[in-house]
């Protein structure tokens, strides 16, 4: 698959939220407005990127060759932990302001089913190194997409009068279910009549 | 003075109830000739998706505790999703998009004005991928013979160009090469217009314009009408029911990225694309005017409300040459309220922090 | 508060909020919603309870603490990675790769058919832990009663798992395919067919956007039966105080 049909595939139609139903659990429980938003995107996207790239080196160095496919879900859960703990102490270093937006420590939040999700994804495609790579980020722009418009849709709700048993979170889970519904407009079929023609 | 709570505010219950009624009833002609052209199974579809969603919203009503049926919402979707159907499609099929266009789509979200998706769209888009068969089974056309493989002429047009690009300039020179069932008054007509009139000129057209432009044609119930459509329309714009900036962005961007791409596909070259074609097939004329301006579901601002309607024109674009359902406008414009939050957030001036300020 | 609670107030699904996502991912047919309430059941009472093996063998000055209530989500950024939410974790995925192993014996076909979503089970724990930490205040015990505990209380949390899935692939699966897949016994070929819903079934309901739908709706009943269940508690105690 050409880079460019990797980026298409994993941020629109194979989204990791609205396809796959990882990372739900930021998109549709937290607090925060747009800021957190791009911010916790963007955390996750960097660590989805770094995650898939170190999987697929645990995979093609050490798992693969020495037999062990079975140690890969403790392997790579350490490995992504590891990751978003350099990640942290390097914001920590850098952009301290980041860290705190909101008052939630970005890197506890990039950590859910979503980067796992996609590390085992990009493992289990066997893409190479560049491709993983570029799958983290793809489906970190897949998430940014996601959680971004589910934010301007639960900030328009949070002003509603709603029936009260459906408040917070089973209204954003219903919004997110009608968003993936539109999001299945794009599927494989489209993206290759989009770059092979009829 | 900055409004912060989706429409319909202004005015209050009396000018929805208005805006609403005045929709139903512009919609009327074009299901009236939707129903003449297809017969008795396109008033049954009417009938049952109108019939279910007043059913359903009086079901809201038990748990609201308010008949909210005199606002007319509750019609305008049933009308919508009726006439967004094949008219040969089993029953059970506007039932459950109306039912769920009501319930899940809109009355979820605390009733008329607080949903976020066009409710009609929402119920056709899940019976679009429910029931895919049934929602692609088409009916021929008044003075056509029933025969296998009925499809609307775009359908039967990406049909012809699969795989092989065609000699012919033109959607209608395409169709008619690949021997696409016109009706016999098509052929009457055009013959007439061609010996009478365009001869002089050295014109002649393909044939298909009349059944195009009449809409004697396979197709949802409400795709057939597009002159009634544009009529009905031209009313709602008129008395202000609707305001202009989306449709006109959504069908000038479409037009325009047609005319000048579409005919890429078709390997003629650019400029070619057939915008008129385009216009009288499927739901487009239908989304443009009577879905896409849907006060709910649209940006509030003057300028949101143009970005949206370019949105819409580029998503349909994509979504109709590229996607796979033959007519790409339902999920275009579904795709386009997902993003009228962000649009909105965005197009807002700011008075404090968007979103936490009182509802107007 | 030590016993561990019913399955409404402490069905993590619907009420607690987190931990959703495996969940509505293999609601598709019944079958993948019993092996992953199975294998969460598994990798949750193995990892709370050799957790609480370990602490009691660990017992000395770090065993005295009594235990902080954690708030919900949020935890201070430098303890966010230490060791006991680690090691936690690290524990779970290594029952869930013994999880795994056994299904890809067992069940190959639903080891395919469920895909990644099992290997996902280490984080749904994580994440079902660290809010039932909230419940368990109080200093810990003789080590004996810690992991009876533990075992009492991660299987109502599974069993409350269990059901949440159980019901929402019911539906998904009833009426987004008109069938119910179960395990195959004997002549049972395993598959339930849903009389007149399997001619032309709704199959908008197995795409994720059902997923979602069922999901939300979930959390919505669960609420409402417990604002009910409030009520009816409220009506029943009438010389009730002011609260």
């Amino acid at each position: 698959m050409s880079l460019l049909g990797i980026i298409l595939t994993f941020s629109l139609v194979d989204n990791v939220v609205l396809s796959r139903l990882l990372g739900v659990c930021p998109c549709v429980g937290g607090p925060g407005g747009m800021r957190v938003t791009v911010s916790t995107s963007a955390a996750t996207a960097l660590l989805m990127s770094l995650s898939a790239l170190a999987g697929w080196a645990l995979q093609t160095f050490i798992l693969a060759p020495l037999d062990l496919e079975f140690l890969r879900t403790p392997a790579f859960v350490l490995s992504v932990a590891c990751i978003a703990g350099l990640l942290e102490v390097a914001a920590r270093r850098m952009v301290p302001q980041l860290l705190r937006v909101a008052g939630v420590p970005l890197v506890g939040i990039a950590f859910n089913c979503a980067t796992l999700g996609v590390v085992l994804i990009a493992v289990k495609g066997g893409f190479n190194a560049l491709q993983s790579l570029v799958v983290g980020l793809a489906a970190g722009a897949g998430f940014f997409i996601a959680l971004s418009l589910l934010t301007a849709i639960r900030e328009r709700l949070e002003v509603e009068k709603v029936p009260s048993w459906l408040r917070g979170l089973p209204l954003h889970l219903i919004s997110a279910g009608l968003l993936a519904y539109a999001f299945m407009a794009f599927d494989r079929a489209f993206l290759s009549r989009l770059f092979g023609g009829w | 003075m900055l409004v912060v709570s989706p429409a319909p505010h202004v005015g209050g219950l009396s000018s929805t109830r208005r805006l609403n009624w005045s929709v139903a009833c512009c919609l009327l002609p074009a299901a009236a000739w939707g129903v003449f052209l297809f017969g008795v199974p396109a008033l049954s579809v009417l009938g049952v998706a109108l019939g279910a969603s007043l059913a359903a919203e009086l079901l809201a009503a038990l748990a609201w505790r308010r008949v909210t049926l005199a606002d007319g919402s509750a019609a305008v979707t049933g009308l919508l999703v009726g006439m967004l159907m094949p008219p040969g499609v089993p029953l059970y099929v506007p039932a459950v998009a109306s039912a769920f266009a009501i319930i899940i789509v809109k009355q979820s979200f605390g009733g008329l004005g607080r949903n976020w998706m066009n409710p009609a769209l929402g119920g056709v888009v899940f019976a679009l991928f429910s029931w895919a068969n049934a929602m692609n089974s088409w009916l021929p056309a008044r003075g056509v013979a029933a025969g296998t493989g009925v499809l609307p002429p775009l359908n039967a047009l990406r049909a012809a160009l699969t795989g092989a690009k065609s000699a012919h300039r033109g959607a209608l020179a395409v169709l008619g090469a690949s021997s696409y069932p016109w009706s016999a008054a098509d052929g009457r007509v055009v013959a007439w217009i061609n010996t009478h009139i365009l001869s002089l000129a050295g014109w002649s057209l393909p044939g298909g314009v009349f059944d195009m432009l009449v809409g004697n044609i396979p197709g949802r119930i409400g795709d057939v009408s597009v002159p009634l459509l544009f009529l009905g329309a031209a009313y709602l714009l008129g008395r202000r029911v609707i305001r202009w900036q989306v449709p006109v962005t959504y069908l000038v961007t479409f037009c325009v990225a047609a005319q000048i791409f579409g005919g890429l596909p078709m390997g003629c070259g650019w400029g070619t694309g057939g915008a008129l074609f385009q216009l009288f097939s499927g739901s487009l004329v239908l989304g443009a005017f009577f879905m896409a301006t849907d006060p709910v579901t649209s940006p509030l601002t003057g300028t949101g409300k143009l970005l949206y309607g370019m949105c819409l024109g580029v998503l349909s674009f994509f979504l109709r040459y590229f996607g796979s359902g033959g007519d790409g406008v339902p999920l275009a414009i579904v795709l386009g309220n997902c993003v009228v939050p962000v649009i909105d957030r965005f197009a807002q001036p700011r008075v404090g922090s968007p979103g936490k300020a009182a509802a107007g | 508060m030590t016993r561990p609670s019913g399955f409404i107030r402490n069905n993590p699904v619907a009420a607690v909020l987190i931990g959703l996502c495996p969940a509505a991912a293999v609601t598709g047919r019944v079958i993948d919603a019993l092996w992953m309430s199975l294998g969460l059941v598994f990798v949750l009472v193995l990892t709370r309870v050799s957790e609480a093996i370990l602490r009691g063998l660990n017992k000395a000055p770090s065993g005295q603490r009594p235990s902080r209530p954690e708030p919900l989500r949020h935890t201070q950024s430098s303890q966010s990675l230490t060791a006991g939410w680690l090691g936690r974790l690290f524990l779970a995925s290594c029952f869930t790769a013994s999880f795994e192993v056994i299904l890809q014996a067992f069940a190959p076909d639903e080891s395919a058919s469920l895909g990644i979503y099992v290997s996902l089970i280490a984080i749904n724990c994580i994440v079902l832990d660290r809010v039932s930490e909230q419940r368990a205040l109080g200093a810990p015990k003789a080590t004996g009663t810690e992991i009876l505990r533990a075992l009492q209380d991660s299987i109502a949390v599974g069993a409350g798992f269990a059901v949440s899935l159980m019901v929402i692939s019911l539906v998904r699966e009833v009426l987004g395919a008109g069938t119910i897949t179960l395990f195959p016994v004997g002549s049972f070929g395993g598959t339930v067919v849903v009389g007149n819903v399997s001619l032309e079934p709704a199959r908008a309901l197995i795409y994720t956007g059902g997923g979602f739908l069922c999901l939300g709706y979930l959390a919505g009943v669960a609420r409402l039966l417990g604002h009910v269940r409030r009520r009816e508690r409220e009506q029943s105690r009438p010389e009730a105080g002011p609260v």
